[in-house]
């Protein structure tokens, strides 16, 4: 059995469900993460398991236990808050064993355990410093050890690095990453960031309205997302119309441009409209020898975004964009010149919109 | 560089205004503590002596003290955790409560006493019973002083309750009650070792005020018969001249020594109730 199991939560306000039929397993010392958009409920499922909202329906299980209905300061979980929420009339090291305290434990024990949690964050200076006179990155780092303190049987973090510059969240991230990893700790992270989701976690969950639409490892989530909303939601996307032109051999056609793909075409049959999604990096300029895939294409813009060059392409009447990793030695085509472009059969994504 | 630029650089009115505020509140002490020690020019300190010597003050004082001590405790045990919860979980409640803690303001306090003196001083009973549980309050000492105490919560309650909510307001109640339940502490740890310490400043500044309106209250007290400092004040300074001088700016240096100890209690650690 899972370590960790939402079995059927939903939790309706008034007349609107924020998580509907939510299901899910953790298995001890997995790392999952809930990525979605704003109001998607993934916060909201979040403070269920933390126990600050009770679900409407369903069972929360921990370690086999049903904690349900349990209140937070019962249930023996570990919560790291975007706002960090330190508090603010403690030090550093008081911050750390407040948990510790609240249990009662040794005061020798406490001690030990503040120098060995400053010292998994790198902050063994600063136990009798205030929150106010550290920076954000490192407030964030001393609501980690505090969380950690404990011993969790569940660390929740809520987006902790929202609120840090773009430097510290990637720093930062990696270090959470290792302490969990390290720790063996069972972990639910929510975020909105795809990039952190993709980078830190075992398993993702992509949730939209309430509901998931996919759980899977992020290769899975990247290469081969389920519905369309995982497709546009997770990296970036060219879509189009397409139809379909020969089911057995997967040959679509979009404005009359071919395109063959490797997914399975059941139940569709000629000329069925769909939806076909290509990510920009999929898409290279076409050698000779590619046979599969090989389109005519204008070149419309081009932008440099640093380690990637983005080049949007004409073709047929639809623009996609196509990313090439930056190479100073790399002979760029300029804008309006004629060419060729290709992508694999498994860069043909299918995302009917109604079907899937 | 010409005269405009010039009077900016010495910020001239900044000085002028500054000068100006603090004559306006130094000049009317000066006079009063020039006035207190003009009774006698071979002992200049007459005044301060004689109100020292004199047994009632020092009863009416530290009646009064305790009296300003009692209010401040109950009202804090009242009001913090009435404006921490409004905070929490009844934000909509907070309108009412608001009205409600500004009614002494709209309220004389003459209304109040005769208020609790026609309420208290009838045996209180079980309602359609012909059973008393306490005999009126207003015939015993203690009963008396409950009901003062009473009257001085009230009177206090719009300086404690917007005190104290104005310091919630800066330090983000929500997440530090989850943050601190999350860790496993109880209501009342969240409330006396998380919110309590928080709004530290802001509570002292409400017990100051409290201090201020109940050491210097004089109608509740009056009517109520208690021999408190507010009408001991306000009978010396109908047969007397330079002792109720000498006593107002002795009580003006109280205030300022009272300042000064929230600043010494609470200035080090004063911006930690910020979250940066």
């Amino acid at each position: 059995m899972a370590y960790l199991t939402l079995s059927n939560i939903s939790k309706q306000y008034a007349d609107a469900y924020a998580v509907q039929d939510f299901n899910l397993d953790v298995e001890k010392g997995e790392f999952v993460s809930f990525l979605g958009p704003s109001g998607c409920g993934k916060t909201t499922t979040l403070r269920m398991v933390a126990g600050f909202e009770i679900p409407t329906t369903g069972k929360i299980m921990v370690n086999s236990l049903d904690i349900t209905n349990k209140s937070p300061n019962q249930r023996n979980v570990g919560m790291v808050f975007q706002a960090y929420a330190l508090f603010p009339n403690m030090t550093v090291a008081q911050n750390i064993s407040f948990g510790l305290r609240v249990r009662k434990g040794k005061e020798s024990a406490i001690k030990e355990r503040v120098a060995e949690m400053l010292s998994i964050i790198n902050l063994e200076n600063r136990g009798n410093s205030y929150p106010y006179q550290l920076s954000g990155g490192q407030q964030q780092r001393v609501a980690l050890a505090r969380a950690l303190a404990i011993s969790p049987q569940v660390l929740l973090l809520d987006e902790p690095l929202s609120a840090l510059d773009a430097k510290i969240r990637v720093s930062l991230r990696a270090e959470i990453r290792s302490i969990q990893q390290r720790l063996g700790i069972t972990t639910i992270y929510v975020t909105h960031d795809q990039e952190e989701a993709l980078s830190l976690s075992d398993r993702i969950v992509v949730m939209n309205s309430g509901r998931i639409e996919q759980v899977g490892t992020p290769f899975q989530i990247y290469n081969f997302p389920e519905t369309s909303f995982v497709a546009s939601f997770v990296g970036s996307l060219n879509t189009a119309d397409a139809e379909i032109v020969d089911p057995a051999k997967k040959l679509l056609s979009m404005d009359g441009v071919k395109f063959e793909s490797a997914e399975e075409m059941d139940g569709l049959q000629k000329g069925d409209k769909v939806r076909i999604a290509i990510r920009p990096e999929r898409f290279s300029f076409a050698s000779e020898q590619k046979k599969a895939n090989v389109v005519d294409c204008r070149i419309e813009n081009i932008t440099f975004l640093g380690s990637v060059v983005r080049i949007q392409v004409l073709i047929g009447k639809t623009k996609f964009n196509m990313d090439t990793f930056n190479n100073p030695f790399l002979e760029l085509p300029k804008i309006g010149d004629e060419t060729r472009v290709t992508c694999s059969r498994e860069a043909v994504l299918v995302i009917g919109t109604e079907s899937r | 560089m010409n005269f405009i630029s010039r009077l900016r650089k010495i910020r001239f009115w900044s000085w002028f205004w500054l000068i100006l505020g603090a004559f306006y509140f130094i000049m009317p002490l000066l006079a009063t503590f020039e006035f207190s020690i003009s009774w006698d020019p071979n002992e200049p300190l007459k005044a301060y002596t004689r109100v020292f010597e004199d047994n009632s003050f020092w009863e009416s004082f530290l009646y009064s003290n305790l009296l300003a001590v009692a209010t401040i405790i109950v009202n804090t045990i009242l009001i913090v955790p009435t404006a921490y919860w409004i905070r929490l979980r009844l934000p909509q409640a907070r309108r009412i409560v608001e009205f409600i803690t500004l009614l002494p303001f709209v309220v004389p306090a003459i209304i109040l006493v005769f208020g609790l003196i026609g309420v208290y001083s009838a045996p209180i009973g079980i309602p359609f019973t012909n059973i008393d549980i306490f005999q009126p309050l207003t015939t015993f000492k203690f009963g008396t002083n409950v009901l003062i105490v009473a009257g001085y919560m009230i009177l206090a309650m719009p300086y404690m309750y917007r005190s104290v909510d104005t310091g919630m307001r800066t330090v983000d109640v929500r997440t530090l009650t989850e943050a601190a339940q999350s860790l496993g502490a109880s209501w009342l740890t969240i409330i006396t070792q998380v919110i309590l310490p928080n709004v530290r400043t802001a509570l002292l500044s409400g017990a100051l005020l409290t201090f201020a309106i109940v050491v210097g209250e004089v109608t509740l007290a009056s009517f109520l018969g208690v021999s408190a400092f507010g009408p001991y004040l306000f009978l010396l300074g109908q047969h007397r001249a330079y002792e109720p001088a000498a006593l107002s700016f002795v009580s003006f240096l109280l205030t300022w020594a009272a300042m000064g100890l929230i600043q010494l209690f609470t200035g080090g650690q004063g911006q930690a109730a910020g979250t940066r």
